[in-house]
């Protein structure tokens, strides 16, 4: 694995009127790696996504992608960047067919090789045979396989996935997490937004725990372990302990009251 | 019945406004007094004029005047439970256009425990809120206090029944209508397949004629007073429409029958009972409704190229210009687009029909020039909202706002001009225009389609609205009413030269040649396109970075 950075984040800070998304954050991300965050609901995970993709305008500080300068050339990243949004909305009223035709024209690929890899991953996630449908009538987890489709049919250079997995049934789950594994191999970056731990500790080469808009904590599996004193424990104890949330008997016997 | 129930859901359902008129939620909260001020504004106003016309009515020192004003108040009370319902059916069938996004997203009401009489109840007496009830205490109040000037208050009363009965009448049919809309475009929806788009776009088409035509045919024939009498006599006539049956009832009252006036209240209040009782069970049936799977494709997937290539623009260009055809063609709520041109191109046939001398010579330059001037100051107005809430693709997705404004203008342009040309050939076919008329005209809609498109388009940029919740609504009112505005000025200012030229033919001093009128003409328009060129590029390139708005 190289340890060029992929994604160079530098002190940025964004601010919605009194509302402080992001607090001075910075972080590498090396090429090849998937990179995992995790955080409480507004602690900045999307919102970190959507400026490393040029999507949101740090108010201070700067985000280098590839080597470019986001706020400089936000279309060459781009279309060198597959994202996939939390809560995708796309279009309705086009078939699944149709909308990865239209990305595949986006992105510029070629219409053999948009063919080949439009039909290899409908057949994969198992969308074969619904592919000529308004996609109005798909469900969610059908949509998310659509939009998962759109990010990797160009074969980025860097993946930015904001829940990917959260709606998809077991087996499409486990190919998206084997092929993420795959392209990283081949050198492929990957930073994914989560709450599912399980799939962060699983999956991620280093984590990025942040809180209130800031970094808690960033490491290996290994390193936030050390870092919780808790050598023995999994993600979800060490976040919890983390996050200062992790008492949560008292709340529970309330609850119970 | 749970009443609790019943009111705990009309106070959720009504404030599906705040979505209808966009409020923010951040730190929102119910302003009270505005609730409640239109209702009491409403009651106002109402004694205010009924106080006005009932001492007008006592001042009248003439008795023939007197009766004669006594006469049309009883015509007006007898029509008003008719008109009411005509109001009632129209707002409420606005009201549930507007509000069917936010009610899709109401689905917890699928597994609260209630009943479906509770939310069918719910959902009519919601309904009827704001508009509809302002307008029926506004006539109720005013009637009271004109009656007693009168010397009608029996039947002021009355009038007052028929009304709510009415306003009931016709949110309770709404209620039964939306259900069994949702199921019969569904229904339809899964008939008619991959021709579903023109099925709709057809259905929507015939309707608006026929709406236009009535509409047009009652104004022809009928002067407020005429129609107000012509519904106080001719209602009694309708006796086998329950519809009808209260505002029967009040003209058997004025006729001294207290029996029939009797039973056919009952018989009406029965009859909105029956509706009721349908809406139930339609919502009982179909209430849950999901949408069917529309399938478009079966064949083999093979990528297209095509003669937007060859023409200049890149794939990227022709991607989003072959997306937005598709979204024109199948999102029912751009269908507007289409129906406006359509309805401007039918209207001088109807006026045709209504008998008019200066037809030939008008239809030929109303055809040329309206539909595609239209199509392109919508169009151009919505292409960038109709992006609704995938515009984060387009925030994503590597275009510069060269290429967005490149394909959104071109697919503007493109599209209206196809418009100007059938329209035209029609035209042409119709009216018969000479080769000069004909080459002017042509000329001008073209210098008006590329200006304007251009105008449009930088309004549509600036004034985009992606919000999706209760309905698209693609453009802010605000930009919609500039694009007017600032798009019927520049029309005026390229067109002047032309006019000018036109003004010689009855005014022999002025001197205005064609061959000078038409560069002119295009000059301005050229004027017009390159500085608004310079806007849209500008707003294009704010516009693809201001996604964190």
């Amino acid at each position: 694995m190289s340890h060029e950075p992929t994604v160079k984040i530098v002190n940025i800070t964004k601010r919605y009127s009194d509302i402080v998304a992001l607090k001075g954050l910075s972080l590498d991300v090396r090429r090849g790696e998937i990179f995992g965050f995790l955080g409480p609901n507004a602690s900045g995970k999307s919102t970190t996504l959507k400026t490393i993709l040029g999507l949101v305008k740090p108010d201070f500080g700067y985000v280098n992608v590839l080597g470019i300068n986001v706020e400089d050339n936000p279309v060459e990243v781009k279309r060198r960047v597959g994202y996939v949004p939390e809560s995708p909305r796309i279009y309705e009223f086009l078939t699944g067919l149709e909308f990865l035709d239209l990305t595949g024209d986006i992105y510029g690929m070629n219409p053999a090789e948009k063919k080949k890899r439009i039909e290899e991953y409908l057949e994969a996630l198992e969308l074969e045979g619904r592919e000529g449908d308004m996609i109005s009538s798909y469900s969610q987890g059908m949509k998310q396989k659509i939009v998962i489709i759109s990010a990797l049919m160009h074969r980025p250079e860097l993946l930015l996935l904001d829940e990917p997995i959260s709606s998809l049934d077991p087996r499409s789950a486990r190919i998206i997490k084997d092929l993420l594994r795959e392209l990283a191999s081949d050198g492929v970056t990957t930073i994914i937004c989560t709450h599912v731990l399980e799939i962060a500790q699983a999956l991620c080469d280093r984590i990025a725990i942040m809180y209130e808009g800031g970094l808690l904590a960033l490491g290996t599996m290994e390193e936030l372990r050390e870092r919780a004193k808790m050598p023995e424990s999994d993600l979800e104890d060490i976040f919890l302990q983390l996050t200062g949330t992790g008492d949560i008997r008292p709340v529970i016997e309330a609850l119970l009251k | 019945m749970n009443w609790k129930n019943v009111l705990l859901l009309i106070s959720a359902d009504v404030k599906s406004y705040r979505l209808v008129s966009g409020e923010r939620f951040r730190r929102f909260r119910d302003n009270r007094f505005v609730t409640y001020a239109l209702y009491v504004g409403a009651c106002v106003f109402g004694v205010a004029i009924g106080w006005v016309v009932g001492n007008f009515y006592s001042g009248m020192g003439d008795p023939q005047l007197r009766e004669l004003l006594l006469q049309v108040t009883i015509n007006f009370f007898l029509s008003l439970p008719t008109l009411a319902l005509l109001y009632g059916l129209v707002i409420t069938q606005i009201g549930q256009i507007q509000r069917i996004g936010v009610k899709a997203s109401i689905q917890p009401l699928y597994w609260f425990p209630i009943t479906w009489k509770e939310h069918t109840l719910a959902s009519i007496l919601a309904n009827i809120l704001g508009l509809p009830l302002a307008i029926t205490i506004f006539i109720s109040s005013g009637i009271a206090v004109a009656s007693l000037f009168v010397g009608v208050v029996p039947l002021a009363i009355l009038t007052i029944f028929a009304l709510l009965v009415s306003v009931l009448l016709a949110s309770a049919t709404t209620e039964a209508s939306r259900v069994l809309q949702v199921k019969l475009s569904g229904a339809m929806t899964k008939v008619a397949g991959r021709m579903v788009i023109w099925v709709k776009f057809l259905g929507s088409l015939v309707i608006f004629i026929v709406f236009y035509a009535v509409y047009f045919s009652l104004y022809r024939q009928a002067a407020s007073l005429d129609l107000l009498e012509l519904i106080a006599g001719g209602q009694r006539m309708l006796w086998f429409i329950p519809y009808m049956w209260h505002g029967i009832a009040l003209s058997y009252f004025v006729s001294g029958l207290g029996f029939e006036t009797a039973i056919l209240s009952l018989a009406s209040i029965g009859f909105l009972y029956a509706i009721f009782l349908a809406a139930v069970r339609l919502n009982s049936r179909f209430g849950l409704y999901e949408a069917p799977a529309i399938r478009l494709s079966l064949g083999e997937y093979t990528p297209r190229t095509g003669v937007l290539e060859k023409l200049g623009f890149s794939p990227l260009e022709v991607a989003v210009m072959r997306k937005d055809f598709k979204a024109l063609t199948r999102r029912s709520e751009l269908m507007s687009v289409f129906m406006f041109p359509i309805m401007l191109a039918i209207m001088p046939f109807i006026t045709v029909f209504r008998g008019s001398t200066d037809f030939n010579s008008f239809l030929f330059v109303w055809l040329a020039l309206m539909p595609g001037a239209f199509m392109v100051m919508n169009l151009g107005n919505f292409m960038v909202g109709l992006e609704g809430a995938s515009v984060w693709y387009i925030y994503s997705s590597p275009i510069t706002a060269r290429s967005l404004v490149k394909a959104k203008y071109s697919f503007t342009v493109l599209f209206s001009l196809a418009v100007t040309l059938v329209c035209s050939i029609i035209g042409s076919l119709l009216a018969a225009p000479s080769m000069g008329i004909a080459a002017i005209v042509l000329t001008e809609a073209l210098f008006l389609i590329f200006s304007l498109g251009m105008v449009s388009l930088s309004f549509g940029i600036r004034g985009a609205d992606f919000s999706e919740f209760p309905r698209p609504r693609m453009i802010r009112p605000k930009w919609a009413i500039v694009n007017m505005i600032v798009c019927t000025l520049l029309t005026l200012a390229i067109v002047s030269p032309v006019v000018l030229y036109l003004l010689k033919l009855f005014i022999k001093t002025v001197q205005a040649p064609l061959y000078a009128m038409v560069p002119i003409s295009g000059v301005i328009a050229s004027v017009v396109a390159y500085a608004f060129y310079r806007i849209v590029l500008k707003n294009a390139e704010e516009f693809l970075i201001r996604a964190e708005g």
